[in-house]
């Protein structure tokens, strides 16, 4: 389906609750809200015939943003559709149940971002060692910040040198 | 009763790190639970403390085999999101290391799929036309894996006209060979026996999955990111998507042999168009990375690779997000391992060519009394051995009958 046609129609749908934006005659970005975020999932997949690609998350600080990109394979463009999941408890419906090909993405959100994913049928950690701790999400903003901050308190002024691109002191390991 | 299996953490066939539980009836799989992130090496954090051009190096070491898609991948989304225009004679020498890279991996997996079935004969042929392939590379790029041919904005290194002449005669050598193991492949009435209606898995299914590569063709559903995403030189050059129709094992292999023979034609092409090109002109400056965000695809040759990068400004990725194919097609297990034997399992499992590898060993749980015993490797592939040796007896009696 062509572009223009992609973008009048989830316009026509969804109205006020979606923001389109078109980058480039490749790329299509849709804003969506929280609450529609399923539905629109679903009318690409189903109604308008896109395929499944993949998601992807990115931390904000305040929140969490969570896309998934669908190709239109015949015409040569992607439409990436994005919602914001906020903090502190950042939870969205789950896409999984419409395309069981969502299950690892969402999952791997889960475990990097604590993104909770409402009616997905098996959250579970897909990437993580079992002896990580159950409440340690590698990926988000706080954790990264952290851990920064700990390694440099911790390793003291040879770390702190390491890092810094300098050899560090004492006897070559 | 139902049996629980499992195998891993290591694959049997592919040597890589991956645990799948399989719950048997007998010898009949009826469930399966997989583990992946055995390996897992946060290569997406470790991009945000790269430049941009430090970052392909490190996601080509993501895999040892497709070392030249994912930084394909990654500089068309930086590329997307500068929107720079490549030089020609880049995306030539681009669409040459990348197809070089196609026909070595769907060798490497025809050898390692003959070996498990117990075809070690086509195991050795395979790996023996492979050589050339990589020794080309060598001489191409200066390594056998690794070439580190990508940039932002082009290739780091130009092919010689020299070295020519020498990739046209590796081509024509193992167009011939292709073609014979690939007659061999179709003829042979044991490897119709013990893969033909095996781990089938159809286009609907490919579809709500999200399936790729020649595991999504192999059952007729039409994706190419070459084609369908063009990049680079691959709208300059005629091939064709091969496409096969029951999605079994069988059709896997006929997928990847055929597609051998595309893309020694898309080099050919390609070496015939880079005559029209100034020597030396491969690589477009990019002097900063504006803020914003970047999608890149290119079909690798397990299917279609998908790198998101986001930028603050900076010289670094803000965020960068690797989607390996094998993330899709592993998560097809689920389905088309259901049915079939324990025997043609790792098969099944190591059809969609995983990249994360093999198992070393699998337990069998049984749920009745609690016992657990443990196969190796071995065990694994002695049972695929055992089958197409019994399958091979049959069909030479029902000859000798007739």
């Amino acid at each position: 389906m062509e572009r223009e046609e992609v973008k009048k129609r989830i316009a026509a749908k969804f109205g006020a609750k979606v923001k389109i934006e078109e980058r480039s005659p490749r790329r299509v970005y849709v804003y969506a809200e929280n609450e529609i975020w399923t539905d629109l999932a679903r009318f690409l997949f189903d109604d308008l015939d896109a395929r499944f690609d993949t998601g992807a998350a990115v931390d904000d600080r305040d929140g969490v943003e969570v896309m998934f990109f669908f190709p239109f394979d015949r015409e040569h463009y992607y439409v990436t559709i994005k919602t914001f999941a906020a903090k502190p408890n950042p939870t969205l419906n789950s896409i999984s149940p419409i395309i069981p090909g969502a299950k690892w993405i969402e999952r791997e959100m889960f475990e990097m971002y604590e993104v909770n994913f409402r009616n997905h049928p098996d959250l579970r950690p897909v990437l993580r060692a079992d002896t990580r701790p159950a409440d340690f999400y590698p990926a988000k903003r706080e954790v990264k910040d952290s851990h920064e901050t700990v390694r440099e308190r911790d390793d003291g002024e040879t770390r702190a040198d390491e890092t810094a691109g300098r050899a560090p002191k004492g006897k070559n390991p | 009763m139902v049996k629980k299996i499992p195998i891993g953490p290591f694959h049997p066939i592919l040597e890589e790190p991956e645990f799948f539980e399989l719950h048997v009836d007998g010898e009949r799989v009826v469930g399966i639970d997989i583990t992946i992130g055995w390996s897992h090496r946060g290569i997406e954090l470790l991009s945000e403390h790269k430049t941009w051009d430090q970052v392909p190096f490190l996601v080509e070491r993501i895999c040892g085999i497709c070392s030249c898609s994912h930084p394909y991948a990654y500089v068309k989304a930086v590329e997307d999101l500068c929107g720079v225009e490549v030089p020609l004679r880049a995306q030539f020498i681009r669409c040459i290391a990348a197809e070089l890279e196609r026909l070595h991996s769907h060798l490497l997996w025809t050898g390692l799929a003959g070996h498990f079935l117990g075809y070690n004969t086509v195991f050795m042929w395979t790996w023996r036309f492979r050589e050339p392939v990589l020794d080309v590379l060598e001489a191409v790029t200066g390594n056998r894996n690794h070439y580190a041919v990508m940039k932002p904005g082009g290739v780091r290194r130009d092919i010689p006209q020299e070295e020519i002449p020498n990739i046209l005669k590796m081509l024509g050598d193992l167009e011939k060979n292709n073609d014979l193991l690939t007659k061999a492949i179709v003829d042979d009435p044991v490897i119709h026996a013990r893969t033909k209606g095996v781990g089938v898995f159809n286009k609907a299914q490919c579809r709500l999955y999200g399936a790729l590569g020649p595991t999504a063709r192999s059952a007729g559903y039409d994706i190419d990111a070459r084609r369908d995403h063009p990049m680079d030189a691959y709208d300059k050059v005629k091939f064709d998507v091969i496409l096969c129709e029951h999605g079994d094992v069988f059709d896997k292999a006929v997928v990847r042999q055929l597609e051998n023979f595309e893309s020694i034609k898309i080099i050919r092409q390609c070496l015939k168009l880079l005559e029209d090109t100034k020597p030396g002109d491969i690589c477009a400056e990019i002097h900063e990375v504006p803020p914003g965000e970047g999608l890149g695809v290119y079909e690798a040759p397990r299917g279609e690779v998908l790198h998101y990068v986001r930028s603050n400004g900076g010289n670094m990725p803000m965020r960068h997000k690797v989607r390996a194919p094998s993330f899709n097609n592993i998560l097809t297990n689920e389905l088309s391992v259901l049915g079939n034997t324990v025997a043609d399992a790792g098969l099944i499992t190591a059809a969609v060519d995983p990249c994360y590898s093999c198992t070393e060993r699998m337990g069998v749980v049984d749920l009745r009394d609690g016992s657990r015993r443990t196969l190796t490797e071995a065990d694994l592939v002695r049972l695929s051995h055992e089958k197409t040796e019994e399958i091979r007896k049959r069909i030479a009696a029902d000859r000798g009958n007739g």
